[in-house]
């Protein structure tokens, strides 16, 4: 649609394109370094000019990220942490989430204005400004050092209630109505029809709130101080403090860490932009 | 009849509510409770692991944070980073959608690349950028070889104006593609109608960027600038990376590292939950901002 065919529009295209293809070019730098600073001893990686693929790999990093140089392989209890909090989040974030969109979508009853506001307010109360109280609260409950007190926090999301409340309200009325009549009560209608029926944004919520946990610092970093609760992102900060010179062993550890939000990536990218179209999109 | 009509409805009113419990469950005790207590907190003088009853102290706490330079300095930390990272971001999204909405091949790779650093998470972010501007790092030789200037240190970790602009070249990075994605979708949601009633009409390229898409994407790039400078505003694992590994304190506390220090070393929970109240404030203007920008959508 912008382009027309003249000479001069034809240059500036391959102008502009070969400006945002070095940009693209750029961004990706940090990443290509990360894998291969992951195979390298750290005299390589400051070494000029780069070298970006060494003759001899060095796989020890990952032996050293892994087995903490030989010592335990608490870096797996950590992984296994990592999955266990942030799919926790994600079942029972989902869960909450497509109840509330559904009732707040399907029913009309007294309050449901007021319910909404307050549910959409959290996204005004920023983590920060609530994680010190917070704090104290999961100490005075016991829930330091423990999955429950990492996860329970981070369910309810005004995200994920307000991407099922948008998707639901065009689910089609009929189809409940059908169920209903059909003799489905309505606590099989919502498991049988609706929640079958929104993959696309139970995935959204779902990646949305998985990546929010694996990326979450500065929780665990208050709550789980034991070393053997840790989740990958306060570990990383532990090993780059204790391992000061050994940047290789580091890029080992990012690069595990981060593998698994990369594979989710590449298969089901649609839902990692699906959270974004939240902001552009208006209601119509 | 109408009876029945009736308490069916009513029927289907408490089914409504059971669905959205949970949720108002969830946001009374890790939302709303948090909140009162942090409120509670700044007129008492509670410590962290203390069995002392906590007294009331009126405003004693703000009054202590208002007049710290160190609360200042953090304000001061927090302002730098957001302007120097929010401004760009808003301007490189709506170029970099800009320029994918109007491709026609390999739209799809350019946006898995333009978004992957967002996946990363931002420790893991802050880690390799850490090693590239170590001083014997790519950083220093990529810049020294475009200026010209061998052998240069550019202090990228350590003098305070380099501080700022490398956090904020982090978060730029990590960022730019999650923000342009958002334009590409709101430029992707303007009617095809409109676009082709322009061309019909002989607008170039420049008038239909001008005239059509700027002004109806509007709310689009309010939006951005708004949730880019609102996560700005909360950044904290970069520069809490960065100052655990031997980093100046001063150019990279911002409020939320004060907060976490003021909590957690210094054990005084009234004057970080001070500092938080003062967060949640700035934050929600904001927000009210940003919803009054979504609303004049409609």
């Amino acid at each position: 649609m912008l382009r027309d065919k003249s000479l001069s529009n034809r240059i500036w295209n391959w102008l502009i394109d070969a400006v945002f293809i070095f940009f693209l070019a750029i961004l990706i730098i940090p990443i290509l370094f990360m894998f291969s600073a992951s195979l390298l001893t750290p005299a390589e990686i400051y070494s000029m000019p780069y070298p970006w693929i060494s003759d001899k790999p060095h796989f020890a990093n990952y032996y050293n990220a892994v087995t903490d140089y030989g010592r335990d392989l608490t870096f797996l209890r950590i992984i296994m942490n990592s999955v266990i909090v942030a799919v926790g989040t994600m079942i029972l974030s989902v869960i909450v989430s497509a109840f509330a969109g559904y009732g707040l979508s399907k029913f009309r009853f007294k309050g449901q204005k007021v319910a909404f506001l307050v549910l959409m307010s959290r996204m005004m109360i920023p983590f920060e400004a609530i994680m010190i109280p917070m704090y104290i609260i999961a100490v005075k409950l016991n829930f330091q050092n423990t999955y429950v007190g990492l996860i329970l926090p981070f369910v309810m999301n005004s995200f994920g209630i307000f991407q099922m409340k948008q998707y639901l309200e065009s689910f089609p009325d009929e189809m409940l109505d059908a169920g209903r009549l059909d003799g489905l009560s309505e606590w099989g209608l919502f498991w049988k029809m609706v929640f079958k029926n929104s993959t696309p944004a139970i995935a959204t919520a779902a990646i949305l709130s998985f990546r929010g946990q694996w990326d979450n610092l500065l929780w665990p970093l208050l709550l789980a101080q034991k070393e053997t609760m840790k989740t990958i992102p306060s570990y990383l900060v532990k090993f780059t403090e204790e391992k000061f010179a050994d940047e290789g062993a580091m890029m080992a550890v990012a690069v595990i860490a981060s593998v698994p939000i990369i594979i989710l990536f590449l298969t089901l990218s649609k839902y990692f932009f699906g959270g974004s179209t939240m902001y552009s999109s208006s209601k119509e | 009849m109408r009876n029945k009509v009736y308490s069916i409805e009513r029927k289907k009113a408490r089914w409504g509510w059971f669905f959205v419990v949970p949720a108002l469950v969830f946001f009374a005790l890790f939302s709303l409770y948090p909140m009162l207590n942090a409120l509670w907190n700044t007129f008492h003088n509670v410590k962290l692991l203390s069995n002392r009853k906590p007294e009331f102290v009126g405003f004693r706490n703000y009054a202590y944070v208002l007049s710290s330079p160190e609360f200042w300095n953090s304000m001061k930390a927090t302002v730098i980073f957001t302007l120097m990272s929010f401004i760009p971001l808003s301007v490189f999204s709506f170029l970099f959608g800009l320029v994918m909405a109007t491709r026609k091949t390999g739209t799809k790779i350019m946006q898995l690349i333009i978004y992957s650093p967002a996946i990363l998470s931002s420790v893991v972010a802050a880690l390799i950028w850490l090693i590239l501007f170590d001083p014997r790092g790519l950083a220093n030789s990529a810049v020294n070889f475009l200026m010209q200037t061998p052998g240069i240190d550019h202090k990228w970790l350590t003098k305070a104006s380099m501080l700022y602009m490398s956090t904020a070249i982090i978060y730029f990075w990590k960022y730019i593609g999650y923000f342009s994605i958002i334009i590409l979708t709101g430029i992707a949601k303007i009617p095809e109608s409109i676009m082709e009633a322009a061309t019909t009409d002989g607008a170039n390229a420049r008038q239909t960027v001008c005239h059509i898409i700027m002004p109806l994407l509007k709310p689009t790039t309010a939006m951005v600038s708004i949730v880019a400078m609102l996560n700005c505003m909360k950044s904290f694992s970069t520069q809490y990376l960065f100052t655990q590994r031997g980093a100046p304190n001063a150019p990279l506390n911002v409020l939320t590292l004060n907060i976490y220090q003021t909590a957690m070393r210094d054990r005084n929970i009234s004057r970080a939950c001070v500092m938080s109240f003062v967060l949640f404030i700035i934050m929600m203007v904001l927000t009210v901002i940003r919803m009054k920008v979504s609303e004049r959508k409609h």
